[in-house]
């Protein structure tokens, strides 16, 4: 191991490339399936992509981007998506109304979040393992309430119709995001608990000693984590009128790509919330847009799978040169 | 941690310690004779040959993962882990079941195929080492590419094929014992034989806990890595010969393989004295894991119950080995 | 002249503005043990790695038993027969002993690792060269630090090397097992092999080299024989100033008590403590590795639950639950390992410098970036923080620098009382007399500085009162005025004969370490 003689490139545009390769791509692709793909940048197509496939993803990425940024992971989010659905749904067919369904729903996803706060924090198991834990018991607390997988369907006297409002020439669920965004991006961002967590995802003894409660930042990363996906889960199971037994758990890889893909967006390589809002549309442009030019869907999720390789390779090596 | 320290702990470490250094294969054997007691034929030699065979492919891909695990070290953070293993196998069994469809000789269409459980294993080494990307990263990223090929081929439906091979593994017996358990075993000794008594797998364990000394010994520890996920890449190979014996093709749904295979290769290092990964360990938890859905089966309660038992074990033995490292962590 | 074993001449290194090494010579000679002493900084980490093959010289050549080298790789230096003890223990934890000596080149059976045979030949040469046994099969992690650098020797003599060199071999010995390790040394040296010994602690360089290399800014301004140069005189050629300047000490009048310790006890730890610290007073504490001072330290911090005894803050009892709870309780600690506990090396000199007050800069769960950048930018001008900037890394600033942001994150938070474990360690001399200041100005200001160092000769200059700790309990208390070194150390391992301190008549002042 010698040390590099050759001087590198300047780490100023270096780090200005790496931080817009995520966008820049964006751009491209767009472009790209602008001119290739017809109908890609007409009303209908756009607003199903954003509507079906962009909120949903979106939704629990930002949950998982606050459990990567305290220097974790959750790999639960599905389920808290999906308890948080069979609460809606459950609530709903009771005769209990929006006013009962919604709290409860959100109440369920929460009670997910602390148990895994409280295996993390409480009992000090790493998240990896502890929210792997809460998957496969969560998964099983499904197939028995669910006899297998069974569907739960909403009523038709009680359908939510969420999807169908309309505010301001926006869906309610593209607003359901924008608010979860907007809240969780500035209190990480600007706010005390987000330079709580800040702490605790780089150097977590630094922060046990600097007076830091590491309980209480977990038991609020990882209750707001389940907090937006069981947003997700209404929205979901509003969209689709019924509880589907462990379809959460479809979200759990793209969303820890799109974490980790907007990473780049960050000069210090934090996990960041506008960073992963595109690294979501990322996502969703890509399969849409090969989609639309009649690419088989199966090589869509290949094509994806690639592309999210090839932005975290460029992002880790950059940011190692950067670096030395 | 030497016995001094532990009689100073106080009562309630110390039986929680010598529970898991001792119990867990106190535990095994006592969760065997409960079924023994409670399940009918549970301890007849069909029975056991049966949970062996059946054990085969989650315990080929586990030992595969172990390996990794092994030379990555045990963080599971920054540390070895192979996410793409279950897609792996689909992808290898959708290929053997191609070729075999598409006319090949035996021996080409079964080369050809661990020539592909290698080339992804070369992927992920060449991510983890070369691209030096965190394996847990690097490896969700793969699986995803290589779960995608895997539908390209397939279409996401069922790929029937038949060979001697598969006829072999499928309804072949030796001595009363059907193949696929020999398979287990013969995998279970070889890699056990190359990870915890040869030279290779001290290093390999050396590299995985203690990059620097390995460095400082002259090993060359990205050579170490790169060859733990080649490993696992044929071990992902192997097992999609035994599952494609097993369903007559290759199916749908390899992927929810992965938790099982994590959560065994986790729970296989309780059963060692030094609590790591170890091939030994990850065999035992396997056939536990085994005689669990086997005995469940038996005893007609819903395999529901199954993945919630398996969470609770990990839970269990994770939280009391974290209690035993004693590592000062947050998250 | 004979041929020396080792022979380093003219060698230059220059990292971007640094001249780090400047023509360095180092001769060696066959047989000897050979130390080489300097400062933080002065370069004897880049020589050793120059000489390791890690780092590749500018200029200068390297000559072993007579044969020239430009440059070398570490596989070609080993197999000159130059091996390297470091710092680091570099055994897997989860090893056996056998296991650890011959990984690399283990003992075979055809494909197959003979583990008994190398349980026995390790036992073997443990008690062959060390007169030593180590508990069967012991695994690394449950020996303890000596025991695992006895191995660490072994393993290193299994390639039957010729020069040894010890890169900092007693930092973390106790002084029996520094003695034990000396012997060691001297063993080996009659057998024929040729060692180079870096350290800071002078009294081991004094009682086992045979010549000695000085190191300063870069260059070798000595080789003096120890026997015949006096301590002093070596660490005046390493710092090029009379040391006892350094020590600054302001004079305060001590308040009232702020901490009392009554009987205070932790299993085996530490027992039967009785302490009290006034405001405006600066305590020093000491002791051995196992005395107990560093787990006392732990619990003020809410680390480590005492059992029996009880703790008083401003006169009224505290259970010191957490460390978040010492911290509300107004109780500052600057720890020792600096870049894991006391900053975080990735986040900014503003984030670092916030983050034990942030409920002070936060309003409705927001925070208010003027505010912090107006505290920030105060402190890094009352503390002399050199940084680029407020938003720089911490991991750019030199260790002094980062001491000083370990320090200043609680300096807004008015205290009562401050816990430095060993704040000087990895500081250049410049930046130890600011914190020497820095200390200083804390008590003036009436806060209740406890410090604990193994840096005798810096609690004599920066403290009123040395409390030694031995084996769990108080050895002795003393007046920083009226004791020296001599007294701490024989204090500190036990001595059952402590002369009184105010008999002494004027001594040199003996400098442990620098």
């Amino acid at each position: 191991m010698t040390t590099l003689a050759a001087k590198p490139v300047s780490p100023l545009f270096l780090s200005r490339l790496l931080r817009g390769i995520l966008p820049l791509l964006i751009v491209l692709i767009v472009g790209f399936f602008a001119v290739a793909a017809p109908g890609f940048l007409s009303l209908g197509n756009l607003s199903s992509l954003l509507l079906n496939n962009f909120v949903l993803l979106a939704l629990v990425a930002i949950g998982m981007t606050w459990a990567v940024a305290a220097g974790g992971i959750d790999l639960s989010v599905g389920t808290a998506v999906d308890f948080a659905a069979l609460a809606f749904v459950v609530l709903l067919n009771g005769g209990h109304g929006l006013a009962i369904a919604v709290p409860g729903a959100l109440l369920a996803g929460a009670l997910v979040g602390g148990f895994n706060a409280g295996l993390i924090a409480g009992l000090g198991i790493t998240p990896f393992l502890a929210t792997l834990g809460t998957l496969f018991i969560g998964t099983s607390v499904q197939q028995l309430l669910s006899e297998g997988g069974q569907p739960i369907y909403i009523a038709q006297s009680v359908l939510p119709g969420l999807t169908a409002v309309s505010w301001l020439g926006l869906p309610l669920p593209l607003w359901l995001v924008l608010g979860v965004a907007l809240a969780y991006g500035v209190i990480l961002a600007l706010g005390r608990l987000g330079r709580e967590i800040l702490a605790v995802g780089t150097q977590v003894q630094l922060a046990r000693y600097s007076g830091l409660s590491i309980r209480s930042i977990s038991l609020k990363v990882f209750v707001a984590s389940a907090l937006a996906c069981a947003v997700a889960g209404i929205v979901l199971s509003s969209t689709v009128n019924a509880y589907v037994p462990m379809s959460g758990n479809g979200f759990l890889i793209n969303a820890i790509g799109a974490v980790f893909m907007g990473t780049t967006l960050s000069r210090s390589g934090r996990a960041n919330i506008p960073g992963t809002l595109l690294g979501v549309l990322f996502i969703n442009v890509i399969a849409n847009g090969l989609l639309l030019i009649g690419w088989n869907f199966y090589w869509q999720q290949v094509a994806t799978g690639a592309l999210i390789l090839l932005v975290l390779a460029f992002s880790f090596a950059s940011r190692r040169l950067q670096t030395l | 941690m030497p016995a001094s320290e532990i009689l100073a702990q106080p009562l309630f470490r110390r039986l929680g310690l010598l529970l898991l250094r001792r119990g867990s294969l106190l535990g095994f054997v006592a969760i065997l004779a409960v079924f023994a007691v409670s399940a009918p034929n549970f301890l007849s030699p069909g029975n056991i040959a049966n949970v062996f065979a059946q054990s085969a492919i989650l315990g080929i891909l586990a030992f595969g993962l172990t390996c990794v695990v092994i030379g990555g070290g045990s963080n599971v953070v920054s540390g070895g882990l192979d996410l793409s293993l279950a897609a792996n196998l689909g992808l290898c069994a959708a290929v053997y079941s191609s070729l075999n469809n598409a006319g090949l000789q035996g021996w080409e269409s079964i080369g050809l195929t661990l020539l592909c459980g290698l080339a992804v294993g070369a992927l992920n080494g060449i991510t983890v080492v070369v691209l030096r990307l965190p394996p847990l990263l690097a490896t969700l990223a793969s699986m995803n590419l290589i779960a995608g090929l895997e539908l390209v081929l397939t279409h996401n439906s069922v790929l029937p094929t038949d060979s001697a091979l598969l006829d072999i593994l499928a309804n072949g017996e030796w001595l009363q014992v059907p193949v696929l358990a020999w398979v287990l075993l013969v995998v279970a000794l070889l890699l056990g034989l190359l990870i915890q008594h040869s030279p290779y797998g001290l290093r390999l364990y050396a590299v995985g806990e203690y990059p620097e000394a390995a460095r400082a010994a002259g090993l060359g520890v990205g050579r170490y890595v790169f060859s733990s996920y080649l490993i696992a890449g044929l071990c992902a190979a192997t097992a999609a010969f035994c599952s494609s014996a097993y369903f007559s093709g290759s199916t749908t749904g390899s992927g929810e393989l992965l938790l099982s295979v994590v959560a065994i290769a986790f729970l296989g290092g309780v059963f060692s004295r030094r609590l790591v990964a170890n091939i030994p360990g990850t065999l035992l938890a396997t056939l536990l894991l085994g005689f669990l859905i086997n005995g469940f089966q038996l005893l007609n309660i819903a395999s529901f119950w199954v993945n919630g038992v398996q969470g609770v074990l990990i839970l269990l033995v994770v939280a009391m080995s974290s209690a035993l490292r004693k590592e000062e962590g947050g998250l | 002249m004979t041929v020396p074993a080792l022979h380093l001449q003219g060698i230059a290194k220059r990292f971007g503005p640094t001249q780090a090494l400047d023509g360095v010579d180092l001769r060696v000679e066959r047989g000897s043990i050979h130390g080489l002493v300097g400062e933080n900084g002065a370069g004897k980490s880049t020589l050793i790695k120059v000489l390791a093959g890690i780092y590749r010289a500018d200029s200068g050549t390297l000559t072993v038993d007579g044969q020239s080298f430009a440059d070398l790789n570490p596989h070609q230096v080993e197999a000159l027969g130059v091996h390297f003890i470091h710092q680091e223990r570099l055994l897997p934890p989860g090893f056996t002993v056998g296991e650890a000596l011959f990984f690399g080149h283990e003992l075979r059976r055809g494909p197959f690792i003979r583990r008994r045979a190398q349980d026995r030949e390790a036992a073997r040469l443990l008690r062959e060269y060390f007169d030593l046994e180590f508990p069967p099969g012991a695994l690394v992690r449950e020996l303890d630090s000596a025991q695992r650098q006895v191995l660490q020797i072994t393993r290193a003599l299994l390639a039957r090397p010729k020069i040894l060199v010890f890169d900092e071999p007693s930092v973390s010995l106790v002084k029996r097992e520094v003695d034990q390790l000396l012997a060691i040394i001297r063993r080996l040296r009659d057998q024929g092999l040729t060692i180079v010994y870096i350290s800071h602690y002078l009294q081991e360089i004094e009682s086992l080299c045979d010549q000695v290399t000085v190191l300063r800014n870069g260059r070798a301004v000595a080789v003096v024989d120890p026997r015949t140069t006096s301590i002093a005189h070596i660490a005046r050629l390493m710092v090029n100033r009379e040391v006892g300047e350094m020590y600054t000490k302001p004079v305060v009048t001590p308040g009232e008590v702020v901490l009392e310790l009554k009987g205070l006890g932790a299993g085996l730890a530490y027992r039967d403590i009785n302490l009290s610290l006034r405001r405006g007073q600066v305590l020093g504490l000491t002791g051995l590795v196992g005395s107990g001072a560093k787990e006392l330290l732990r619990s003020l911090f809410g680390l480590l639950q005492p059992e029996a005894g009880s703790v008083h803050l401003q006169g009224r009892i505290t259970r010191l639950t957490s460390s978040r709870d010492a911290v509300r309780k107004g109780i500052a600690l600057v720890p020792e390992e600096r870049c894991s506990h006391g900053v975080a090396p990735q986040l900014s000199v503003l984030e670092n410098l916030t983050l034990a007050g942030l409920s002070r800069f936060s309003r409705w769960g927001l925070l208010n970036a003027a505010a912090e950048a107006r505290e920030s930018d105060q402190l890094i001008a009352e503390l002399g923080i050199k940084t680029a900037g407020r938003d720089a890394a911490v991991q750019q600033l030199s260790g002094g620098n980062q001491q000083k942001v370990a320090l200043g994150k609680w300096l807004g938070r008015d205290c009562k009382v401050y816990l430095l474990d060993e704040p000087s360690v990895g500081i250049d001399i410049g930046a130890k007399v600011e914190i020497y200041r820095l200390i200083g100005r804390l008590a003036q200001q009436g806060a209740a500085v406890l410090v604990l160092s193994s840096d005798l000769p810096e609690l004599i200059g920066i403290t009123d009162r040395i409390v030694v700790m031995h084996r769990g309990t108080v050895a002795g208390e003393f007046d920083a005025r009226q004791v020296d070194s001599d007294h701490l150390l024989a204090c500190a391992t036990g001595a059952r004969e402590i002369p009184d301190p105010s008999l002494e008549s004027e001594r040199e002042p003996d400098y442990a370490s620098v």
